[in-house]
């Protein structure tokens, strides 16, 4: 089977407006949830989001661009320009058609449609601006990425809720294995913070109005997010010829589906996705070090997401730093396993795991080392990235420090 | 408690727990209706709508998510809004 490495990475997030920013601000365990600004809060009983901070489109983008490119492509585009930089990857037209574009997200250009259907329906327009569906369409992230940086291979978005951009990264690394594409850039975005939307989330009381705490037992929901994570997948052999640096191998990963509830999780289909990734790489459960969990801070996830770890790993699960930088990025939905992976990615690469912030006590329902408040060097070889979504779609892939044998 | 207030939210009660009307009284206590946390997400929307009221969330500092015991409780909160909700008007 051919192998896989990350030689690139870029993002966006409310961390920062690249991965050197993102990167700091995990380590020193920063928090980049704040009251929100992108809408006026006032009929909100949460008022808090990890919005992108001091985005102003127009230092992107034309006045032209604008029009036809909503905010989450936007995202989409600057963190796969990043990524492309960062892996030192030339697009000429031989290694055109022979990438990938793989983008997941959750709902896509959700302000585009939001802000188009308030004038249609509560202002009296009596016509929507000729762009808005090209630019509220889901897969038009994936289209403006392959656009923007003139690729021509395979390019489509991926949709699994909060799963979205690891099922993206996971057909991306399919698609790489199985010979269509020698390259992908791959990840996704999320950019959904609107008085509808937020609404929406408030209905379903799973946030929480003051902090993100995930498996603490003062946890009391998650808090939004938004931004994008690219990262570059190469074949080995394509990353060697071209003597790319290589931040890690993604060698596997493990999917699966709890046919059971759309909103409760069901620790067994998480445990099974979580198997199945270890069997994908070819590792026992001992080798695993560090897990950046999906740990979104509603009582639900966070229990049945510690209770599979417990079940999958025995007695090792109390060695591995589990941790969940939500607590600091939020929950970028679409986004998350995209900005996830880039932070198992930075955790190989500095050989720290990355903190649980505001972190109380202990859960008797979340028995595990959650790496509390402050990050911490270790030795890490293998980490996961685990990634269950509502409606029960599990996605876990596994990221392993390269070594060339 | 024989006002309208509590009778009805009994009622939607009953509605949401999938029991027969008049099976659920002040003292039965949240365990007893079967409700779980999803259930309850939706009678709390149910009598906002019918009250014309805005439910908080719990508090979470305490560690516990647990708003209501019993029918009673839930039935002080409704009145409690709605004095609030009076009062602001």
């Amino acid at each position: 089977m051919k192998r896989i490495v990350v030689t690139g990475i870029g993002c966006i997030s409310s961390l920062g407006h690249n991965c050197a920013e993102f990167s700091e601000a995990l380590l020193a365990g920063q928090c980049g949830i704040a009251p929100i600004t992108l809408l006026d809060t006032s009929e909100f009983r949460v008022k808090i989001a990890a919005e992108v901070k001091d985005y102003d489109e127009r230092n992107h983008f034309s006045e032209q661009q604008i029009k036809k490119i909503d905010r989450y492509a936007q995202f989409n585009i600057l963190a796969s320009r990043e990524a492309v930089k960062d892996a030192g990857l030339e697009i000429d037209k031989k290694t055109s058609e022979r990438t990938a574009v793989v983008q997941g997200t959750g709902i896509g250009g959700q302000r585009t449609q939001e802000s188009g259907y308030r004038k249609l329906f509560t202002e009296g327009a009596k016509r929507l601006h000729p762009f808005t569906i090209p630019k509220l369409i889901p897969s038009s992230g994936a289209s403006w990425v392959s656009i923007d940086l003139g690729i021509t291979g395979p390019s489509f978005s991926t949709t699994s809720a909060c799963s979205s951009s690891s099922h993206a990264i996971g057909m991306a690394l399919l698609m790489l294995r199985s010979g269509i594409a020698d390259v992908a850039v791959t990840g996704g975005s999320e950019a959904q913070i609107t008085f509808a939307t937020l609404k929406a989330w408030e209905g379903l009381r799973v946030m929480d109005s003051t902090a993100c705490r995930p498996f603490s037992l003062q946890r009391g929901g998650m808090v939004l997010g938004e931004g994008a994570g690219t990262i570059i997948l190469e074949t080995l052999d394509h990353a060697l010829a071209r003597g790319a640096r290589i931040y890690a191998e993604l060698s596997g990963l493990g999917m699966s589906s709890d046919a059971h509830d759309m909103l409760q999780p069901d620790p067994a289909g998480a445990g099974r996705a979580i198997k199945l990734a270890l069997a994908d790489a070819g590792i026992s459960p001992e080798a695993v070090d560090y897990i950046n969990a999906h740990g979104t801070g509603t009582k639900q996830n966070d229990s049945s997401e510690s209770k599979a770890i417990n079940t999958v790993f025995g007695a090792h699960a109390k060695k591995i730093a589990v941790s969940s930088t939500k607590s600091m990025h939020g929950h970028a939905l679409g986004a998350a396993a995209a900005l996830e992976s880039i932070a198992t990615i930075i955790a190989i690469r500095e050989q720290t795991a990355l903190p649980t912030i505001n972190f109380l006590d202990k859960d008797p329902e979340c028995e595990l080392d959650f790496v509390p408040n402050s990050a911490r060097p270790m030795t890490i070889n293998t980490a996961l990235s685990n990634s269950f979504a509502f409606g029960g779609l599990n996605a876990v892939l596994v990221f392993r420090k390269f070594n060339n044998e | 408690m024989d006002d309208s207030v509590s009778h009805d939210v009994l009622d939607i009660m009953a509605k949401h727990a999938e029991a027969e009307k008049g099976s659920i009284t002040p003292d039965t206590s949240m365990e007893m209706t079967g409700l779980d946390s999803l259930k309850m997400v939706e009678l709390i929307f149910d009598l906002e709508e019918r009250f014309d009221i805005s439910i908080p969330d719990p508090d979470f500092s305490t560690g516990h998510n647990q708003q209501f015991k019993t029918a009673a409780d839930v039935i002080r909160v409704v009145k409690d809004m709605i004095r609030e909700q009076d009062e602001d008007s």
